[in-house]
């Protein structure tokens, strides 16, 4: 028997730890918009489209996701931003404390509970959101937008039948290579020896992969860890190979099952993996996402020995 | 750890996945997810073999008729390690003894 990874813990008292009153959850989207503002993402899945944001929310977000941005043209996902009272959140020491979002499914709908934020994510019959946030533009906004947004891409994603998943993803000729890992496996370091072998880094924490036309292809996502741009967006790129990441003293090759390589997809699969309701169609789409012969482990070293051995 | 179950497997005890996990057979082996510990895990094609014959209803003796004929190896040797393979399943949490047999 052989771990692949955690994922991230079921929802159990939801949205105590940063709300005052989690009873008072917005039951629907409404509310009191922060502004008259509108601003569509041209990320992956989209255009994504948020309205109901003032000036500053506006100029936050242009600033964040550059060349992502514009204005009019069709959308595929419509949010909207509300007001929320500052007196509703919890103040949180942040001081050696690991952020992660409380997420409650259920078939209709995904609530969402973070730092100064709430949001749902509602099927009617398709995928919108709802984000409210004391918060009305600045460093803070920026962080609080963009939790909301990964949360929906990787949604917006399972409702294509890809999947959004935690790894870095290099991009050469051959394609693109996905390297997965539980935190601290060494994605930004393989970004790094990959960059310094002339190798593009995508990103070196989310990426997307979904199958077009019968091939399967890996999309950039602007949220990135210490490698990847973050404000340019990148046409597809047909995938490469999956490797499992391990670090080791030295550099080795070996194929992983289909089994091995779908849980270590489902490990790597945010917010989606802990959704009971959700699971058993993300395996689905996983094992169609796994192509032959293209899953391997990967134990590499710290001297960038690895790279040669890939192709 | 589910050490009562562990504790109490003989031929007759009727077993069946645990309520806590879901798993999938992928090309013989088993993907598992142990909601409780949010943990994803894989397991071989034996193991996978037993959550498959865990149906709740057949006794692990029964499994070990079914077993008899799929592997080449003598019925006492076969029974020792399916009751130890159960055993130590049971201990993992993947197994449970079966409500109401």
């Amino acid at each position: 028997m052989s771990v692949a990874g955690p994922i991230a813990e079921t929802a159990s008292g939801f949205g105590g730890g940063f709300l005052i009153n989690p009873d008072l959850f917005p039951a629907r989207r409404s509310g009191e918009a922060w502004g008259g503002r509108e601003i569509a993402l041209t990320l992956p899945g989209g255009p994504y489209r948020f309205s109901g944001l003032n000036a500053d929310q506006e100029a936050t977000v242009r600033e964040r996701f550059g060349g992502y941005c514009e204005v009019g043209g069709p959308v595929a996902i419509d949010s909207v931003l509300f007001r929320a009272a500052e007196a509703d959140f919890r103040t949180i020491d942040v001081r050696g404390w690991e952020y992660g979002l409380d997420l409650d499914a259920t078939p209709e709908a995904v609530r969402l509970a973070g730092l100064r934020l709430v949001g749902r994510l509602d099927w009617r019959p398709g995928l919108s959101g709802a984000l409210w946030t004391p918060d009305g533009g600045g460093a803070a906004f920026a962080g609080i937008f963009e939790n909301f947004l990964r949360v929906l891409v990787a949604y917006r994603f399972h409702e294509l039948g890809g999947a959004v998943l935690h790894c870095a993803a290099v991009a050469s000729p051959q394609g693109a290579r996905l390297f997965l890992g539980r935190s601290g496996a060494g994605k930004s370091t393989v970004s790094r020896l990959a960059q310094e072998h002339g190798a593009q880094v995508l990103s070196d924490d989310l990426n997307a992969l979904r199958l077009e036309a019968g091939a399967v292809t890996v999309e950039k996502l602007p949220f990135t860890g210490d490698y990847g741009d973050p404000r340019t967006p990148a046409p597809a790129v047909p995938l490469a190979g999956l490797y499992r990441l391990e670090k080791d003293t030295a550099d080795a090759l070996r194929p992983l099952s289909r089994a091995e390589a779908v849980a270590c997809l489902l490990a790597c699969s945010p917010y989606v993996n802990a959704d009971a309701h959700r699971r058993d169609e993300l395996f689905s789409d996983l094992l169609r996402l796994v192509p032959p012969q293209k899953a391997w482990s990967l134990r590499f070293s710290l001297g960038g020995g690895f790279w040669p051995i890939l192709s | 750890m589910n050490t009562d179950s562990q504790a109490a497997i003989d031929a007759a005890t009727v077993l069946r996945p645990s309520r806590d996990i879901r798993y999938r057979r992928i090309d013989g082996e088993a993907v598992v997810v142990r909601q409780k510990a949010a943990e994803v895990l894989v397991m071989n094609e034996v193991a996978a073999r037993l959550l498959d014959l865990a149906d709740g209803r057949s006794s692990v003796g029964a499994w070990v008729d079914v077993l008899a004929g799929e592997y080449d190896v003598d019925r006492e040797t076969l029974e020792r390690d399916v009751l130890t393979f159960a055993a130590e399943l049971a201990a993992e949490g993947m197994l449970e003894i079966a409500d109401g047999v």
